[in-house]
């Protein structure tokens, strides 16, 4: 068994990565070679490399941004209300089906 | 619990609950070495609160929880990386950026860090890490035994340090002798003196890629700019000396674990064996099931914390083993599942200072897990073999001797 997580490109395309969580969105990105994910620092708020939009949909159980990547999220271009540093959303086993928004890079 | 829980004689401080005095010392868990995460998750058992206080190296809190931890690692403004080394006077000692700087000093150091580490940039050296990994495994393979600490473990995270470095490769063992001298001194050269000497050796090539443009990690580390201002040569240094210091004990000692583990569990290395695709996921249970590191924070402010009185300038430890194998997030903590869905564990941190290099700790370990099972798939401990773990900033695994029939390896 593991978590579906679904990557939408801004051009529609999606990818689904299957993993097994205990991960951060942002390693999950990674763990599937999700190309706008560039995701430098390694999930230590310090980058925004690792920009996502999450639909208001799913919003509740991803949680809202802290200080820090409130701050980060300052400097990303296409800031929306959904942007998020997916490095800061632990994965959950409730989040199976998660859809993910990727900005243009 | 009893033994644990009962007084070493050291006064309890006014401050601390009688419920949260515990005899708990970091560096040396109950278990002699034998059993190390079971003397650790003594502070998971019934009626032990979430903050505890021992009196062990100067008397400290430690949080017993992985959300707790989770919580301490990430919050600076409560929880300080002035200090992280225990106990407080050693760790007072101890200044490297950019891991005893807090937000938002810390974020320019860290950013030097931050390109070097991407997925991309250790894209960049995987081919190179995986020609190293296999020729240290085509070594040992007809030998049918080896110690694979000495033989592989200690060997393949300086080389990848080296390469990423862009230094020399003979100059390995070299450079690898003084980092240990800094870590755990034996005596032979002091750590101020393994200090200068690793100072010394790097400064020429510091010198020489200076104004370069170089694409090497310490070239852009010395080409780094804090602000406005250029990166004085100490900065550039300590980032150089702290990479070296956190990516070699941590990847001997995970890889030391896993290949221990694979040795005496045949089903679970028997279905990497048959399903490579399996192991990224199993190096995610391993990193749940062997956590490392034991460092901690300076409290910054007196305050009320889930139930602790912690007072300002004490220090609060986050010990990573402490969430992995919580039980309240990990049901069955001890097991290792490959098919657990929803762990939750802090084995590189949370917080400004998560772990930079965690995705070339799980490439470096991903790629030895796959070369050594491609060429030597059944293996198993030694007879007899005395195999301890030490506590410390990172545990140590003292020796994994390894045998195999040598005509079950394939040649790749």
């Amino acid at each position: 068994m593991s978590l579906k997580i679904n990557f939408q490109s801004a051009s529609g395309a999606t990818q689904v990565v299957d993993v097994a969580g205990g991960l951060t969105l942002m390693e999950a990105a990674v763990r599937g070679g999700i190309e706008e994910i560039a995701a430098e620092c390694g999930g230590g708020i310090s980058c925004a490399t690792c920009h996502v939009y999450i639909p208001e949909s799913w919003r509740e159980l991803t949680g809202v941004p802290s200080t820090m990547e409130d701050e980060l999220l300052e400097i990303v271009p296409h800031r929306q209300p959904g942007s998020r540093l997916s490095c800061q959303i632990k994965l959950t086993d409730r989040m199976d089906g998660l859809v993910v928004g990727l900005p243009v890079v | 619990m009893q033994d644990v829980m009962e007084a070493t004689g050291s006064a309890r401080p006014a401050h601390v609950k009688p419920d949260q005095f515990v005899d708990f010392d970091i560096y040396a868990p109950p278990g002699e070495g034998k059993s190390f995460y079971e003397g650790w998750q003594l502070l998971h058992a019934q009626g032990v609160p979430d903050v505890v206080w021992t009196p062990r190296n100067e008397g400290h809190w430690i949080v017993t929880r992985n959300d707790l931890i989770d919580e301490v690692f990430a919050d600076h403004t409560r929880f300080s990386s002035r200090v992280i080394l225990l106990p407080k006077s050693a760790g007072e000692q101890h200044n490297l950026i950019p891991t005893t700087l807090d937000p938002p000093e810390h974020r320019p150091y860290r950013s030097l860090l931050n390109s070097s580490f991407s997925p991309r940039a250790v894209g960049g050296i995987e081919a190179q890490i995986r020609d190293v990994a296999a020729g240290l495994v085509e070594a040992v393979r007809l030998d049918g035994q080896c110690n694979f600490t000495t033989a592989y473990a200690e060997i393949l995270p300086i080389k990848v340090f080296m390469t990423m470095f862009g230094l020399p490769l003979e100059d390995s063992q070299q450079l690898k002798t003084w980092s240990d001298a800094t870590t755990r001194a034996d005596g032979t050269i002091s750590m101020a003196d393994a200090l200068a000497r690793i100072a010394a050796y790097l400064q020429p090539f510091l010198d020489a890629r200076k104004g370069k443009d170089g694409d090497d990690m310490l070239s852009r580390i010395v080409n780094g700019k804090i602000g406005d201002r250029a990166l004085s040569d100490v900065e550039a240094l300590q980032l150089a000396l702290q990479v070296l210091i956190a990516g070699l004990d941590t990847v001997v000692n995970f890889l030391g674990f896993t290949f221990l583990f694979l040795a005496q569990n045949p089903a679970h290395r028997q279905r990497l064996v048959e399903d490579p695709d399996l192991i990224p996921t199993a190096i995610e249970e391993l990193v749940r099931r062997f956590p490392i590191v034991t460092i901690g924070r300076e409290v910054v402010t007196d305050m009320e914390y889930h139930g602790a009185q912690l007072k300002k300038g004490e220090m609060i430890v986050t010990a990573t083993v402490l969430g992995g194998l919580d039980p309240t997030v990990n049901p069955d903590p001890m097991k290792v599942d490959f098919d657990r869905v929803g762990a939750r564990h802090v084995s590189f941190g949370t917080g400004p200072h998560k772990c930079p290099g965690a995705h070339l700790a799980r490439t470096e370990i991903s790629i030895s897990i796959e070369e050594w099972l491609k060429r030597i798939p059944v293996f198993e401990l030694a007879a007899g073999a005395d195999v301890r773990v030490m506590g410390g900033i990172a545990a140590t695994v003292n020796a994994v001797p390894l045998v195999w029939d040598p005509a079950t390896t394939r040649a790749v």
